[in-house]
């Protein structure tokens, strides 16, 4: 027999009410700038530059995307560039992170911690520092003005994360599993791809989202590194599109362009976002 | 229910510790290591020869030995520079844990909405630090932004208040950008420290009579303390490597108030053209950085896990 | 439906992008990089030179501030393009570092050389060689608002000539009350004030470094003055309070609400607010000296080719027809911008508005200060320029702390290469 819990267990109706105020204050703080800048960006280009600010537009109006879409190469192009080089950053992540999380979590060899630590590293040198070595390094393998050489550069900036999230993933795969593939007579290969690979799945998933934020919201190396106009990426054109003379801002063309750099992530987050959570708690927990 | 998460690690070692085993693991971490000794060792390698150089961008390099360091060290910026980023450091980091663990406790409950709640918590995560300095220069901006425009439609300033006019607010709003956008992510690393504490210990510890706080303070936080000193690590790194912010939303300013260590390499490279003088630079702060991570670590190194159980058990042994 | 438009607007611009540069790859091909400020009148002049035929040039717009990193990053990485238009100021440091391909020829073939704004071609010259040809034209000038100036009882064709006339009129128009106020000027801008306060300098006499650029003069009467009169401007209320932490943002827009009196401009202004702002009823005088005498920021871009260019004749031909009456006159003075040749100055366009007449006189007679490390001296956010007018104007050391510790910086910078 169950005896009826104790008064202290029940959860009170006061703290739900604080719950639910806590959080709607907590969400709208946090929503409310994403919100508005998109708003905005549907106002009419005078209204957006309006000083102090209006809170109701006259009227909805596309021109600051219009003006976006006429805007150099036009702004297909751009998110075109922008997505070619997220594929091949989050292809190449993906690939690289997995093979080397599995080395690191199921292997024993020479100078595993060194290793490790030599991939750790790469997370606390700035980028700025080594920017114009990795420039002129491009350019001697030709791969300067390369939207792949972009890529192999923002891959490599996200291998220590990644690597870890996978190494700790495969690390909290019970051995049970991999034993019984094992006695069935598997290769090292297969082991991964056929049984290890389901089971991480969420994490690697969540380093293919981080591999796609971090690419494409990434400014600096585009700009230096992209020479010819046509190769810009999206973040690189946000800037020249909303600079006027002597640092004048275009705001409409601005909120216009934030929204189309921060919808396609906060659309693949929210679609992806069970497998990004359950994908952090594999890969976190040792 | 699920194993204690300790348990895993006191697992014994792989089988595989045959010489086919060492190589193979070799093959699988190879191409990483091949990514980061080409786009990573080889132009940090780069840099560490630049240091010891005078090296102009437009011009002939000329070799110097630790001329730079000298420099350095008589460098007033550099040292307010390092100055100012510890103590962004110092402040934003206790500010983004508050919000991110108190937000972690909220979210943690089974209520209805929760998930709702948690992805919008997260949501200014995937935007990039980029686009959201860009954001909030627009909200803060004097003229057009709606920050300004509430405060005066409510009447509680007389006039558009320059948040980035002045060191002081200059440097709150920043913050308040930051803690805006990382506490999410955060966030969600306590959520996940949270989830491998079992339930039955906050049950047995209800059924004592503790409350609340207690097992805030006896149980989660010392069960947190990897994650904890996980997001320490990432925090703290991400914060003395702050530059996005500071570049595009003050520029340093204002009156050169908000320099960070990075800032100063950006600017000696491609205002001043030193480059030598910025690999010194980003050599000294590699260093520093280490250091700091090594004092972190051992700071925050794990007790036994066990001692942690022991003790309630003991307790409940008592009672 | 709208949403349907846009979409098929941006594949069809793809695509049709796409087959230009598909197109543009058959023909021989030059690369050029503009700053996005430039943007506007650029890109139809790539336009309509691509259209003829021939050699067809490449475009590539690049963010204002970050211009000079990738230019110069590129140049180190031999990756530099075979034309750039770059701010003039930064051609000295450029030139001496032999980074632009000698032009002397090309200048001499010019039979109008003599004509070519005399502020560009100083400072595309190096050790008498000559490293670019000027391209685009702004001068700096003093525009004010007639209706406030009706309103607060002064002649509205009646611009201030001098520093005392200036503090008269501008707290004559902040009295109108309200938000109204009776100068502007971007507090938080360094380059904006080279543009509009150096000329005050100017014009009393002095200046910000000797003319070989190899000391600075800040430590003298006029810059005090200058500066002075500055303070005393935004300590009587005349100045918005923006105006301080304003890093270039609200530089045209403050004047374009219609609540300035009178502040610090450049000739693309002029354009601008007749086309976006007609009912501004606004007037251009020269900025004045403290006892009368006017000068002016010649600035602008020139143009010219980088070193280790491998077109540099097509790249000559597009250069000698940018300068051609054909651009200078029906691309550039038709859009409200002022020709780079004296000789054309006075051209069918200028004749319609007095006003460009006055700012294209303005940039033959003005200055631009010649140094090779013009960025870590002037145009720096957190360079020693910038900071004695924010310590002078709005600090509270005085002015002559402010003076003495710049000029002590410059004197620091300059003594260090």
């Amino acid at each position: 027999m169950t005896a009826p819990k104790p008064i202290s267990l029940r959860p009170s109706p006061a703290a739900g009410i604080f719950f639910y105020v806590a959080c709607t204050l907590l969400a709208l703080a946090f929503l409310f700038p994403l919100a508005w800048s998109t708003f905005t960006a549907l106002k009419p280009a005078a209204e957006a530059s309006a000083s102090p600010a209006n809170f109701w537009p006259s009227r909805l109006s596309l021109e600051n995307f219009a003006y976006l879409v006429k805007y150099g190469a036009g702004i297909g192009r751009y998110v075109l560039n922008s997505l070619g080089v997220a594929a091949l950053t989050v292809v190449g992540t993906i690939f690289l992170s997995v093979l080397a999380g599995y080395g690191f979590a199921r292997f024993e060899f020479p100078g595993k911690s060194t290793w490790f630590l030599i991939v750790l590293t790469t997370l606390m040198i700035p980028f700025q520092s080594i920017l114009t070595p990795l420039y002129i390094l491009l350019r001697t393998i030709h791969l300067q003005n390369s939207l792949v050489g972009l890529g192999l550069v923002y891959i490599t900036f996200q291998i220590p994360f990644s690597v870890y999230m996978m190494k700790n993933a495969f690390e909290s795969v019970p051995r049970e599993l991999e034993e019984a593939a094992l006695l069935d007579g598997c290769s090292a290969w297969t082991l991964l791809v056929r049984v290890m690979m389901p089971v991480v799945m969420p994490a690697v998933i969540t380093v293919g989202l981080f591999a796609f934020f971090a690419s494409w919201n990434e400014f600096l190396a585009a700009l230096i590194f992209m020479s010819d106009a046509e190769k810009f990426t999206l973040p690189v054109m946000l800037l020249n599109a909303q600079s006027g003379v002597f640092g004048s801002i275009n705001w409409g063309a601005m909120q216009a362009g934030l929204a189309i750099t921060m919808l396609p992530c906060a659309i693949i987050f929210l679609l992806l976002q069970r497998y990004y959570v359950s994908g952090l708690i594999s890969g976190s927990v040792k | 229910m699920t194993p204690h998460t300790a348990d895993l690690r006191l697992a014994p070692a792989p089988r595989r510790a045959s010489t086919k085993g060492r190589w193979t693991g070799l093959m699988f971490i190879l191409p990483c290591l091949i990514f980061v000794a080409s786009f990573f060792m080889v132009p940090l390698a780069m840099t560490a020869w630049m240091s010891l150089n005078n090296w102009p961008l437009l011009g002939k390099p000329s070799f110097i030995g630790l001329r730079n360091y000298a420099d350095l060290a008589a460098d007033s910026t550099f040292w307010s520079s390092l100055w100012f980023t510890t103590k962004y450091t110092l402040l934003v980091t206790p500010a983004i844990f508050l919000v991110a663990f108190s937000m972690a406790l909220l979210v943690q409950s089974k209520r209805k909405l929760v998930g709702l709640f948690r992805t919008l918590f997260f949501l200014p995560v995937v935007i990039g630090l980029g686009a959201a300095s860009l954001l909030w220069i627009w909200l803060l901006n004097d003229q057009v932004g709606v920050f300004s425009a509430v405060l005066m439609r409510l009447g509680i300033v007389k006039e558009a208040v320059q948040w980035l006019g002045e060191p002081n607010t200059a440097l709150a709003s920043i913050i308040v950008m930051v803690v805006w956008k990382v506490s999410g992510f955060t966030m969600l690393l306590f959520l996940v420290g949270m989830q491998s504490i079992t339930e039955d210990l906050y049950e047995a510890a209800k059924m004592d009579g503790a409350g609340w706080w207690a097992s805030l303070w006896y149980i989660t936080l010392p069960l947190l303390r990897r994650t904890f000193a996980l997001a320490l690590t990432i925090s703290v790194i991400g914060s003395y490597l702050a530059f996005d912010q500071f570049f595009i939303m003050t520029r340093g300013g204002p009156q050169n108030s908000t320099i960070t260590v990075v800032y100063w390499i950006y600017r000696a490279a491609f205002t001043y053209f030193k480059l030598g003088y910025a690999s010194a630079l980003s050599m000294v702060l590699l260093v520093i950085l280490v250091v700091i991570n090594l004092i972190q670590q051992f700071l925050l190194r794990e007790p036994a896990t066990r001692q942690v159980q022991t003790s309630y058990t003991g307790k409940e042994g008592v009672s | 439906m709208k949403r349907m438009t846009l979409a098929g607007l941006s594949i069809g611009l793809g695509l049709l992008s796409a087959g230009l540069y598909a197109h543009a790859q058959s023909a021989p091909s030059v690369t050029f990089w503009v700053r996005s400020a430039d943007q506007g009148f650029v890109e139809p002049l790539v336009k309509a030179y691509n259209a003829k035929g021939g050699t067809q040039v490449k475009l590539t717009v690049i963010p204002q501030d970050d211009f000079v990193t990738k230019f110069a990053t590129a140049v180190a990485g031999g990756a530099a393009p075979d034309i750039v238009a770059v701010d003039l100021v930064f051609l000295p440091a450029f030139a001496k570092s032999g980074e632009m391909t000698d032009l002397s020829a090309l200048y001499k073939s010019l039979p109008y050389a003599k004509s070519l704004s005399p502020s560009h071609m100083r400072l595309a010259t190096f050790e008498n060689k000559v490293y670019g040809v000027p391209f685009s034209a702004e001068s700096s000038v003093l525009i004010y608002n007639k209706d406030l100036f009706k309103k607060a009882g002064l002649d509205p064709n009646s611009p201030p000539k001098t520093w005392a006339q200036l503090e008269t009129y501008a707290k004559k128009i902040r009295a109108l009350g309200g938000d109204t106020y009776g100068y502007y000027f971007s507090g938080a801008c360094a380059g904006c004030n080279i543009f509009t306060f150096a000329p005050l300098i100017w014009a009393s006499g002095g200046d910000v470094l000797n003319a070989q650029g190899s000391a600075a003069t800040l430590n003298t009467p006029q810059v005090k003055a200058a500066l002075s009169l500055y303070k005393r401007l935004w300590d009587a209320g005349t100045i918005p309070a923006g105006s301080k932490t304003d890093s270039g943002t609200n530089f045209f827009s403050a004047f374009a609400t219609g609540k300035i009196g009178m502040a610090g401009s450049g000739a693309f202004s002029i354009g601008t607010l007749k086309k976006d702002y007609p009912k501004l009823n606004f007037g251009v005088a020269p900025l004045p000296g403290q006892n009368g005498n006017s000068s002016s920021f010649a600035g602008g871009d020139v143009i010219g080719i980088p070193a280790g260019s491998k077109n540099v004749s097509a790249a000559q031909d597009f250069i000698k027809w940018a300068l051609s009456p054909e651009v200078q006159v029906q691309q550039f003075a038709k859009n409200g911008s002022i020709p780079v040749r004296s000789d054309l100055a006075s051209n069918q366009y200028s004749k319609l508005d007095p006003r460009y007449v006055t700012v294209s006189n303005l940039m033959t007679k003005g200055r631009t200060p010649y140094s090779f490390q013009y960025s870590e001296l002037i145009n720096d956010a957190n360079g020693p320029w910038l900071g004695m007018i924010q310590d002078a104007v709005f600090g509270s050391g005085g002015v002559d702390a402010a003076v003495k510790k710049a000029q002590d910086r410059f004197t620091q910078i300059l003594n260090s290469n």
